[in-house]
């Protein structure tokens, strides 16, 4: 079936990550002609979101081949449940059941087999990310029409760990009114502080700023006087730094936060329905609708590049057949060593993990979609990010949450994380029905993933390596870097205009009444679509 | 507001050349066959219809072609409330093919959503699916069945219209998928442009 793939191209792209989607999609959007490759069955790369048979398949895969799969590894899954649920629980109705408002007043009992009968409810991300309502990959979605190709949800609150429990941090004007944890007092020289962040400019450094260069954020906010109560707020889940933080990354983040505030919903934030791994995908379909070629499971053998005629051309094998192109764009995790000079600096690896439980973290009374921000626990410690997203995001069945952790490496995953997981879940299996303060822990994958996201330089002008995911919270560095990469290729042109709306080419039929509804099979009806 | 009440998404899927993109250019534009290459930057068509009285918008998805090596996006299957299944009457393979492409269905589309497996090309002289072993794989599966000619357009309108009606009725017993708006808060949050602004001011407001 392959064998009448075309072979010669502008762009070839290899690797459905982010950055390499984008670059996809804005190569073809301005009608270079594209082919998009991926050495697996399924699009994302390290971006990528599962369903939990997907995700089974990706953990055996890491297990039984560790030199395969080189950017994840110290992976550990547990499972703190029965592999069978209890007798009478156990004719799986599926969907009909859980989906429905008949109300539930036991707790479901979950197990192994439960998870799996579920397997498709699940969407459970490798790269968690938001997006800043007004960050550079909302405005991109928006200005290049890509957004509907996706659906976002609002995360609802901003939680963060003081004084030994969850405090949500207010961010909206009902927080803000509702807030009895800061004074008045406190809130005036909140303010004052934050509006000489937004004031803030890299290019024109205020006065405000200007001695501050090399000191830490930290101290800039005692010294505007703050409490520690507000300090907290500020550096930890505002500006989701630590001790160290530089003052003006602080600051840079702080205004980042702010100015995101009051587009969407509650928060800066928003959650990409079905998770993370959707958003590659979008791009991908906007490169297809203008053209480019697809094809997943076509992994490459062999990259050259040899100059014909003054011009440079990049072959490469696969599958027995001979590619060519202009521009190859290529993500870090397929990229053979030979085409990265120089190697890129080590960086420090990131700890991840997920969690699946059976309750949110701090029930409310609508279903909650929380970023929580972890202050560092030990002076070791890096601070974490946790992001913990229900049903409503597509993410999992009806019942339970997904819990993702994210830090920058110390010793490995699960020691770098446990801690923070112990502190908000009971990790003791047992009873699920039983009430407790903390949600139970159900499922757990501790590993970590080389930090690929470094930019990369290529040993040829023709080859453009794409990093991989960061441990930050958006998606910005990836979208900075995919337009960099695409001005290299297109000079001068301009990168994902607007794609035309399909109401541009409606076509209004005055049809007033179709044909008469008669069904073909009148018995189909009965057992029409049940799963 | 525009006026039409209801919204439904319709995805096709089904190998390449089954005439997905003519069933869809022939029912919006009454066109056959539509000039190749002009479905760049086309992804998907818009037509409303009139059911009961009311305004039905169907908004109908191709493929972009992503399926020629396979390749679809899962989020391609997302939100869709109905979904047609193309084979080629005249042609073993693309038939062949079918219990692959459903099980990508099931893994990536809601289960509720309407299926209906169409046998197109009815016009063509060498047919190799009989029209009852069409009948029966759609009955085994728990699907519609329609064969066509987007050529000829036979039945395509009563195929899409059929799907109007039945999403319609679903939509009154509510038995559709439910998903609240179709794109989120970015294309449907119109209301809310106040900044940040707003989080100072009410801090002043309070000090005050
Ligand atoms: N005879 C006949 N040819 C058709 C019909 N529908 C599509 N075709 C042809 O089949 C080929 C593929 O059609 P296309 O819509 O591009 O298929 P797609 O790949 O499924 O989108 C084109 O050459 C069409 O002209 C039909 O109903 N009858
Ligand atoms: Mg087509």
């Amino acid at each position: 079936m392959d064998d009448d793939l075309p072979t010669d191209f502008q762009v070839i792209v290899v690797g459905t990550g982010m950055v390499e989607s984008i670059v996809a999609a804005a190569c073809s959007r301005i009608g270079k002609n594209v082919l998009h490759l991926d050495s697996s069955d399924h699009y994302g790369g390290l971006w990528a979101s599962y369903n939990f048979d997907g995700l089974q398949k990706f953990i055996k895969e890491v297990n039984a081949d560790p030199k395969r799969q080189l950017q994840v590894y110290n992976l550990i899954e547990k499972w703190y449940i029965e592999k069978d649920s209890p007798q009478d629980e156990k004719k799986e109705d599926d969907e009909n059941k859980t989906d429905d408002t008949k109300s539930e007043p036991v707790k479901k009992i979950w197990s192994h087999a439960s998870f799996t009968a579920e397997y498709r409810k699940f969407n459970i991300d490798m790269t968690p990310k938001l997006l800043f309502s007004r960050g550079p990959l909302v405005e991109l979605l928006i200005s290049s029409n890509i957004a509907r190709y996706a659906e976002f949800r609002c995360v609802t609150r901003v939680l963060t760990w003081l004084n030994d429990k969850l405090m949500p941090v207010p961010c909206s004007r009902a927080d803000v009114f509702a807030t009895e944890a800061v004074s008045i007092v406190e809130k005036r020289m909140l303010m004052k502080m934050l509006t000489s962040i937004v004031g803030y400019n890299e290019e024109e450094m205020n006065n405000e700023f200007k001695d501050w260069n090399d000191k830490t954020f930290k101290e800039y906010l005692s010294h505007k006087g703050l409490t520690p109560n507000l300090i907290h707020y500020v550096l930890f889940a505002i500006a989701g730094g630590t001790n160290n933080m530089p003052c003006l990354e602080g600051v840079k983040e702080c205004k980042k936060f702010l100015m995101s505030l009051g587009r969407y919903g509650n928060t800066p934030f928003l959650w990409p329905m079905y998770g993370s791994g959707e958003l590659p995908q979008c791009f991908c379909r906007l490169c297809a609708v203008f053209g480019g070629v697809y094809c997943l499971n076509r992994p490459i053998d062999k990259v050259e590049t040899k100059t014909v005629d003054d011009k440079m051309v990049v072959t490469i094998d696969s599958k027995s057949k001979t590619l060519n192109c202009d521009h190859l764009v290529i993500g870090i995790n397929e990229c053979p060593k030979n085409l990265i000079s120089p190697e890129p600096a080590e960086s420090c690896d990131i700890s991840k993990a997920v969690f699946i439980t059976n309750g949110s973290i701090m029930p409310s009374e609508k279903e909650p979609l929380t970023l929580l921000r972890f202050p560092p626990l030990t002076d070791d410690d890096n601070a974490v990010t946790v992001l913990e997203v229900g049903p409503a995001t597509g993410s999992c069945p009806k019942g339970l949450y997904v819990v993702y952790f994210i830090t920058n490496k110390v010793k490995d995953a699960e020691s770098d994380l446990k801690p923070y997981a112990e502190k908000i879940f009971d990790m003791s299996g047992g009873d699920q029905t039983q009430t407790a303060d903390k949600p139970k822990c159900l499922w757990s994958l501790f590993y970590n993933v080389k930090d690929t996201s470094a930019p990369v330089a290529s040993s040829a002008d023709a080859v453009h390596v794409c990093s991989g995911p960061d441990a930050g919270l958006d998606f910005d560095r990836a979208v900075e870097q995919a337009e960099q990469i695409f001005k290299k290729i297109c000079p001068g042109e301009e990168f994902l205009p607007r794609a035309p709306d399909p109401e541009e080419i409606v076509f209004e039929d005055d049809v007033t009444h179709g044909p008469e509804f008669q069904r073909e099979e009148d018995d189909a009806d009965g057992d029409a679509p049940k799963e | 507001m525009e006026d039409y009440k209801f919204l439904f998404k319709v995805v096709l899927v089904g190998n390449a050349g089954v005439g997905k993109t003519c069933l869809v250019r022939r029912f919006t534009q009454g066109l056959f066959p539509p000039g190749q290459g002009a479905t760049i930057g086309v992804d998907f068509m818009i037509k409303t219809v009139e059911v009961d009285g009311e305004k039905v918008k169907l908004q109908i998805w191709d493929t972009a072609g992503q399926e020629r090596f396979r390749s679809i996006t899962q989020s391609y299957y997302r939100s869709a409330h109905a979904l047609i299944l193309v084979y080629d009457i005249s042609c073993q393979p693309t038939f062949d093919c079918l219990p692959d492409w459903l099980r990508e269905i099931e893994e990536y589309a809601n289960n509720k959503v309407l299926r209906i497996l169409v046998g197109n090309k009815t016009d063509r002289e060498d047919r190799e699916i009989p029209r009852h072993i069409g009948e029966d794989f759609a009955q085994r599966h728990g699907m519609y069945f329609l064969e066509t000619s987007a050529k000829e357009a036979e039945n395509v309108e009563r195929l899409f219209m059929e799907i109007a009606v039945e999403l319609m009725e679903q939509a009154k017993c509510k038995e559709l998928p439910k998903y609240d708006g179709n794109l989120g808060p970015i294309n449907g949050g119109v209301s809310c442009r106040i900044r940040f602004f707003v989080y100072i001011f009410l801090i002043r407001k309070l000090l005050q």
